[in-house]
């Protein structure tokens, strides 16, 4: 865009220097997390570990129980993951493929929830499964992440770009709408599918506050919520705090290394959000 | 964002039976009885999980609702006139103002001038975006957790940096005058990245030969910037404060784990409107009360995008 030679190098400066300011402080916890507890609070401070350790990875693990928070935001993330993926490709695909009465209305009103994140209403929420006396089961804490506004808005912006020739030929040959769904839709919306996946997946993981007043006992913390109650009780200890902090990044760090070309896509095509 | 439907307006029927013919093709492709069993119980949830709870937090507004008591009374705008008196709500939202304004202005202005400068460099602009994504994936709390050991007062790396030019060791998170800077930084930290990536994509798509014919008539960089770039970009810019806005006014966690005072490390303790609402509603359990709170944020949150549409409008 600017080829002045000042701008250039100006440029390499300063987008080393951010990059860099975005990485290290990962990079630092992880070191922490392998020092072993005198090489924490050493000063002054160094970088690298000069006998590494796994013993934070294994109080926090095994004696602190985060194997189970883990496994419980798992559940939750894949659980909300899953139903994201049915719902916002199904509605997407009606919203994009079909004419029918009140379409107009009904987008627009999904859309518009949009705009008021779960901080809001999340008085409601508690209070519809504290009637039903769900609080602290799996279903109550994936309940508000079943369904995904942002979702239904991108599956049909992926699917609008699938040409309607392909979906007249199937029907011609006696296919049905269902059949054209599964079979058509869901397989060239594959790209847009992934990158809506690790999106609904990493909100499901890094939900904090659902969670936080969900929860009632300890065996059903998830990683995030485990993690921030952890460091209020125990914030000394910052070798087994470092540790939950990588535990809770690595399996966010594995996915988005794995899909990242479909979430840069994902964002190019309609802001994805991650 | 949105796309103009992509409805198919192939079929331009020109006598009468043949539009006849086209009509009842129409009504076959409509489909409604695939539509209904599709879409029906999709858009129910979202009226039981969204609609319906925002409407109900507005309700719940007018109502004294204790979560333990039966007797949940009707009482207008009483929690709204008690708002009004409330010392801790009105730092809150102050807080929340002040917190949510500096951290809009510098996320989007850092994001946007390092997309223009990556564009300078577009070989290595991949790169560095995927490094500056890094703090997108990591989620809230561990990012806090990160943030919170970097500012610790005693053995923080961030103090110790500062020692290094001869800076005095500050209590980042016990001092109120930093705190909310603190906060601030973590929030630029974590979403930036997000931004850049936005902006990348829409700078690449400015064609380059306007550009290039605007740098043959001799116009400066910052020419180039101001009439070219910045018009082109609007719409972009628009939405991303949007985004943005909500993002930051709706901010907790951080503010949740980096105030958390703990044994050993006391953390000042600064009111956001959201930790407000979490602590009348699931400590005190004044659904209502809190339920007014929700909803003067989302007022406030609401007119200040309709501003923000108004100012960054197409004027055509």
């Amino acid at each position: 865009m600017f080829k002045e030679k000042p701008i250039i190098a100006t440029a390499y400066f300063v987008c080393t220097v951010l990059a860099a300011g975005a990485v290290l402080p990962l990079a630092w916890i992880m070191m922490t997390a392998i020092k072993p507890a005198p090489e924490i609070n050493a000063w002054p401070p160094s970088l690298l570990p000069h006998e590494p350790t796994l013993a934070h990875f294994y109080k926090i693990l095994a004696e602190e129980n985060f194997l189970r928070y883990v496994l419980n935001s798992l559940v939750i993330a894949l659980g909300s993951m899953v139903s994201i993926l049915i719902t916002s490709s199904l509605a997407g695909f009606i919203f994009a493929k079909y004419r029918f009465p009140l379409r107009g209305v009904l987008f627009t009103i999904v859309l518009a929830t949009a705009v008021i994140p779960l901080e809001v209403y999340i008085i409601p929420l508690y209070l519809m499964v504290f009637q039903v006396r769900m609080l602290n089961t799996f279903p109550a804490l994936i309940f508000p992440f079943i369904i995904m506004t942002f979702g239904v808005f991108f599956m049909r912006q992926v699917i609008m770009s699938i040409p309607d020739e392909l979906l007249e030929a199937a029907r011609v040959d006696g296919a049905s709408e269902f059949w054209i769904y599964l079979r058509i839709i869901l397989h060239l919306s594959k790209s847009g599918l992934m990158a809506l996946g690790v999106f609904a997946f990493s909100e499901a993981w890094a939900h904090f506050i659902w969670p936080l007043v969900m929860v009632t006992s300890k065996d059903m913390y998830t990683s995030e919520l485990g993690l921030a109650i952890y460091q209020r009780q125990f914030y000394i200890e910052y070798g087994p705090i470092s540790a939950g902090a990588v535990i809770s990044i690595i399996p966010m760090m594995i996915v988005f290394a794995l899909l990242r070309r479909h979430i840069m896509q994902g964002i190019a095509t309609s802001g994805l959000r991650g | 964002m949105i796309n103009a439907s992509a409805a198919p307006a192939a079929y331009a029927p020109t006598t009468r039976s043949t539009r006849f013919a086209a009509y009842l093709a129409g009504l076959r492709r409509q489909h409604i009885a695939w539509v209904i069993c599709a879409l029906g119980p999709i858009f129910l949830l979202f009226v039981l999980i969204r609609v319906y709870p925002i409407l109900e937090t507005i309700r719940l507004s007018f109502f004294r609702y204790h979560i333990t008591q039966r007797n949940r009374p009707f009482i207008g705008l009483d929690n709204y006139e008690r708002l009004l008196e409330d010392d801790a709500f009105h730092t809150a939202l102050w807080n929340t103002i002040q917190f949510a304004t500096l951290a809009v202005a510098l996320t989007l202005l850092l994001a946007f001038i390092v997309a223009l400068l990556l564009r300078s460099i577009e070989r290595a602009a991949p790169v560095y975006e995927l490094l500056l994504y890094v703090p997108v994936v990591t989620p809230w709390v561990p990012a806090s957790v990160i943030w919170k050991w970097i500012f610790d007062p005693i053995y923080g790396v961030l103090n110790y940096g500062l020692s290094l030019i001869g800076v005095p060791k500050l209590a980042w998170l016990q001092d109120p005058n930093f705190i909310i800077y603190a906060i601030v930084m973590v929030s630029v930290w974590k979403l930036m990245g997000y931004f850049v990536v936005v902006y990348g994509v829409g700078l690449r798509n400015i064609p380059e030969e306007i550009l290039e014919a605007a740098e043959l008539d001799g116009a400066t960089p910052w020419q180039r910037l101001r009439y070219i770039i910045l018009p082109q970009m609007k719409p972009l810019i628009l939405f991303t404060v949007i985004i943005c806005t909500i993002i930051y006014f709706n901010i907790f966690t951080p503010v949740y784990v980096l105030t958390a005072s703990a044994q050993g490390a006391p953390a000042y303790d600064l009111k956001v409107v959201i930790s407000e609402v979490y602590q009348n509603a699931f400590v005190f359990y004044r659904m209502g009360y809190a339920g007014a709170q929700s909803v003067v944020l989302l007022l406030f949150v609401m007119s200040l995008i309709g501003l923000q549409f108004y100012l960054l409008r197409d004027r055509k």
